[in-house]
């Protein structure tokens, strides 16, 4: 007991001392863009944007670190741990009106963007970029476009106008998105809302068209329309020439301003109390706009790609064994080629060879992808935890069963199976567990697991604590129910554990 | 009846059968002995085809049982087999490994099959044992589950390899008697074995297995009283032999007498005989024979048995008939003589070595 009360006390002074040491760092005031070439500021930008390949020119002293998703960053502009956050001041502002406090933006803009929607060249829709350009050209001159940019981004009125769907569709227009780019395209509840999205029903109702949305990170927007998976892209992208090699591009719809996001040295120390900041906390994370729904949904779509992916994992990788046990060489060679194929590449990397090249062409959802790659993933480690657990029974046991009559299969099945069973189960619950944490990475093939969930919160929280904590904590539990399921089945796989009364079941006992 | 026809096992490195054919008959209660690495397990396995013969054939009742169509699991279910590591269903308790094979084989019903088990139980003396699970039963007790387990399915013929070699000494008792009552059911019996007393007593026929078959087989009289050939005999009297050749005047003395003792050590002879064996080297070869001339090659042969603590030095030779006793050196002659317990001379001239002195330590 006293070691685990120093223990808590080494533990917390290490925080207090991290704390410390980030608060008081010193920094001046910064208020122009020139400040941020002196040597030793670190600039964090998005991934993949036109200013982050600028601003490696411009700012050749500075150390330049790139988001996938750029929110996180701005809290670590607060703390000092980051110099300046070079991005669209529309997102930033609305960071800062949602809470992220103790950073300014500059009055200077660094650079302009061209927005423009990114087009598929294997789109199922033809003469797609005259067809947008047209509609885009309808809403300019009516106004509608110029009207979209006042309420999302000026006016900050996220009420999305309701759009007749197009009536008896004939063809379906797939948008890829990333719903993490608020005010453009971002999640209210578990429904993607914004200016793109906005557009998105637009076009597909002047198109009379069904229409559906597919979400992608950023780096996952452009290899989505590449494979044709989408057909155009409404993300708030931006028109880059380089793109262009691979992605066509409509007209431009506007113009965004990009600048920097400072530490505001002004701004005192939070006097929020830690539970008062926590209870808010909480209610961001999951009470506003039912975020808890966006919670639920994931945890779903984890389970099932799990539960599924150990079912048949499970089936996939007792059939391989099956084949292969009596030692059919041609089998056995092609066993030991996809197990080596599956479990030496990286569970992210066979997903989205899976989705991009395999079923590149095939209208699949990601889900079930997901669950075709886990269901690999499972399979093989099912199969050489079998091998294992079969070697490891004594060759006398199928030895005796021979010399009793029994066949080669029923002394598999009745004498060998059964004593293997306990060599198998405990490193399977350890697969299952592992199986479990690894899906968090299905969010990279467009699919809304827990993880990609908590990504989408955090998005709109401007949060990395609690939504972080959120998952890892339903992980947890999670891991425990599925550890208790197979508790439950356990003693079905250990004949030593069965009820003794049940070992004789029918006989009449003298 | 079990016909071996030319059977052959040969694996990469060794040939343990060579060439076996012999008949067995009904009834027959065969002990299979010999020293270790002869192929007694090796013929036991490939009777029950657990082990596939390279050669030969095996016919149970005129059927041709490694012909390559056949259904080996229908000859397997006339013979049962005893292993020596028991292989007991080690997820099943004592009764399930009785009613295991008759329900699912046979087609038995379980009550049937239960009543059955707990006969047999009864029958290796291990009744109120139905629930144990074979890791909780002693060694001697595992060994008499498996052989009940053998004879739930009525087996013709039964084949114990070594049932007693992983025994505690206290434990071999219980399996051999069990053994013993089973040998006098009249049921057809093959059992590999070091135990030469228990053989001797259960059995009606021995093979002595060495040189990559059946040495030598006969009743057990004429195989432990009086065999017929060399390895046989050397086999059944626990004989250990040396034998040592001297060609020429000059051998070397000193690394005979390191060859003695080797010998000596490994098989554990007392230090006194040791030095015996010396001194009949010593006397016979070098005061007696070498100065003789005339006399080589000189052949010397110990044999010790360990089973009666007896040792026999014989030594022949070439050269007309020459009586050691006859020799000059009457005081070497008269030293080793008041040593060792007899000392005998034999001329034999249709011998290859005429001449021979026995000594008996």
């Amino acid at each position: 007991m006293p070691r685990k009360k120093a223990f808590i006390l080494i533990i917390a002074a290490v925080i207090t001392a991290v704390l410390f040491c980030a608060c008081t760092k010193a920094a001046e005031q910064i208020s122009s863009l020139s400040q941020l070439r002196e040597k030793g500021t670190v600039i964090a930008v998005s991934t993949n944007t036109p200013e982050s390949k600028q601003i490696i020119k411009d700012f050749p002293d500075a150390v330049i670190e790139s988001y996938t998703d750029i929110y996180p960053a701005y809290q670590e502009v607060a703390s000092g741990k980051i110099t300046a956050v070079i991005s669209q001041r529309t997102g930033m502002q609305k960071a800062i009106e949602n809470g992220v406090s103790g950073v300014r933006l500059l009055e200077e803009n660094y650079r302009e963007n061209v927005i423009a929607v990114g087009l598929s060249r294997k789109s199922d829709i033809p003469d797609l970029k005259r067809k947008i350009n047209k509609f885009l050209q309808e809403l300019r001159d009516d106004g509608t476009l110029d009207d979209m940019y006042e309420r999302w981004v000026m006016q900050k009125d996220y009420t999305m106008p309701d759009i007749p769907e197009a009536e008896a569709p004939k063809q379906t227009l797939t948008v890829a998105t990333t719903g993490t780019a608020e005010p453009f395209t971002f999640y209210v509840g578990n429904e993607l809302s914004g200016y793109d999205i906005e557009l998105a029903k637009r076009f597909a109702a002047w198109l009379g068209a069904r229409l559906e949305f597919k979400v992608y990170d950023w780096g996952g927007l452009l290899s989505a329309t590449q494979a044709g998976d989408a057909d155009c892209i409404m993300s708030n992208l931006y028109y880059e020439p380089e793109y262009e090699e691979t992605t066509d591009f409509s007209d431009p719809l506007f113009t965004l301003e990009i600048t920097a996001m400072v530490r505001d040295k002004g701004y005192g120390a939070k006097t929020d109390p830690f539970w008062q900041s926590l209870r808010s906390s909480f209610r961001r994370t999951f009470i506003t706009e039912k975020r808890w729904r966006l919670f639920v949904s994931g945890i779903g779509t984890t389970l099932l790609i799990t539960g599924m992916s150990i079912l048949l994992g499970t089936l996939l990788g007792f059939a391989v064994f099956t084949a292969c046990r009596k030692g059919n060489r041609t089998a056995n060679a092609v066993t030991r080629f996809s197990v080596w194929l599956v479990q030496g590449m990286p569970a992210v990397v066979l997903l989205m060879l899976l989705y991009y090249v395999v079923f590149g062409s095939v209208k699949i959802p990601g889900v079930a992808v997901a669950i075709i790659g886990f269901t690999l993933i499972c399979g093989a480690s099912v199969y050489e935890r079998m091998k294992a657990g079969v070697s490891a029974v004594d060759i006398g046991q199928t030895e005796a069963a021979y010399s009793l009559g029994y066949t080669e299969r029923q002394a598999f099945y009745k004498v060998v199976l059964p004593q293997a069973m306990p060599f198998i189960i405990p490193p399977f619950k350890g697969d299952i567990t592992a199986l479990l944490k690894g899906t968090s990475v299905v969010g990279y093939i467009a699919v809304q697991d827990l993880t990609k969930m908590a990504d989408i919160v955090r998005s709109r929280t401007y949060e990395a604590f609690f939504p972080l904590i959120a998952v890892a904590v339903i992980y947890l539990i999670l891991e425990v129910l599925f550890n208790f399921i197979v508790d439950r089945l356990e003693p079905a796989f250990y004949p030593k554990r069965r009820d003794p009364d049940d070992i004789l079941k029918g006989v009449q006992q003298k | 009846m079990i016909e071996l026809v030319h059977l052959e096992k040969k694996y990469e490195n060794s040939t343990p059968l060579k060439d076996v054919s012999t008949i067995i008959n009904d009834g027959d209660v065969i002990s299979v002995i010999g020293p270790s690495g002869t192929g007694k397990s090796t013929l036991l396995r490939c009777i029950n085809m657990l082990e596939r013969p390279t050669g030969g054939q095996i016919l149970l009742d005129g059927v041709d049982i490694t012909a390559p169509g056949y259904d080996v699991t229908q000859a397997r279910r006339r013979m049962g087999m005893v292993f020596q590591s028991f292989n007991l269903f080690g997820h099943l308790t004592v009764i399930e490994n009785l009613m295991a094979a008759p329900v699912d084989i046979l087609g038995r019903t379980k009550q049937e099959a239960y009543e059955t088990g707990v006969e047999l139980l009864k029958r290796v003396g291990l009744e109120g044992r139905e629930f144990r699970y074979p890791d909780q039963l002693s060694g001697g007790q595992k060994q008499r589950v498996a052989i009940a387990r053998t004879l739930a399915m009525d087996p013709e013929i039964i084949l114990l390899d070594e049932p007693t070699s992983a025994l505690d000494p206290a434990m071999v008792g219980e399996v051999q008697s069990v053994i013993r009552d089973l040998a006098g059911s009249g049921k057809t019996m093959m059992i590999v074995t070091h135990e030469m007393s228990f053989a001797r007593a259960i059995c009606n026929r021995v093979f002595f297995m060495d040189q990559g078959g059946i040495y030598e087989d006969g009743t057990p009289d004429q195989i432990f009283d009086s065999p017929e050939r060399e390895l046989t005999r050397r086999f059944v009297r626990k004989l250990r032999v040396l034998e040592l050749f001297i060609e020429n005047a000059k051998y070397d003395y000193i690394s005979a007498d390191k060859e003695i003792d080797i010998y000596c050590l490994k098989n554990n002879i007392p230090a006194r005989t040791k030095y015996r064996i010396r001194l009949t080297m010593e006397e016979i070869v070098q005061q007696l024979l070498l100065p003789q001339g005339d006399i080589l090659p000189v052949r010397i042969l110990v044999e010790y048995s360990g089973e009666e603590e007896k040792t026999t030095v014989t030594i022949s030779y070439s050269g007309a008939g020459f009586d050691p006793a006859d020799g000059e050196n009457k005081l070497a002659y008269d030293t080793l003589k008041k040593t060792v317990a007899d000392i005998s001379y034999k001329y034999d001239s249709e011998a290859e070595l005429p001449n021979s002195v026995t000594v008996l330590i």
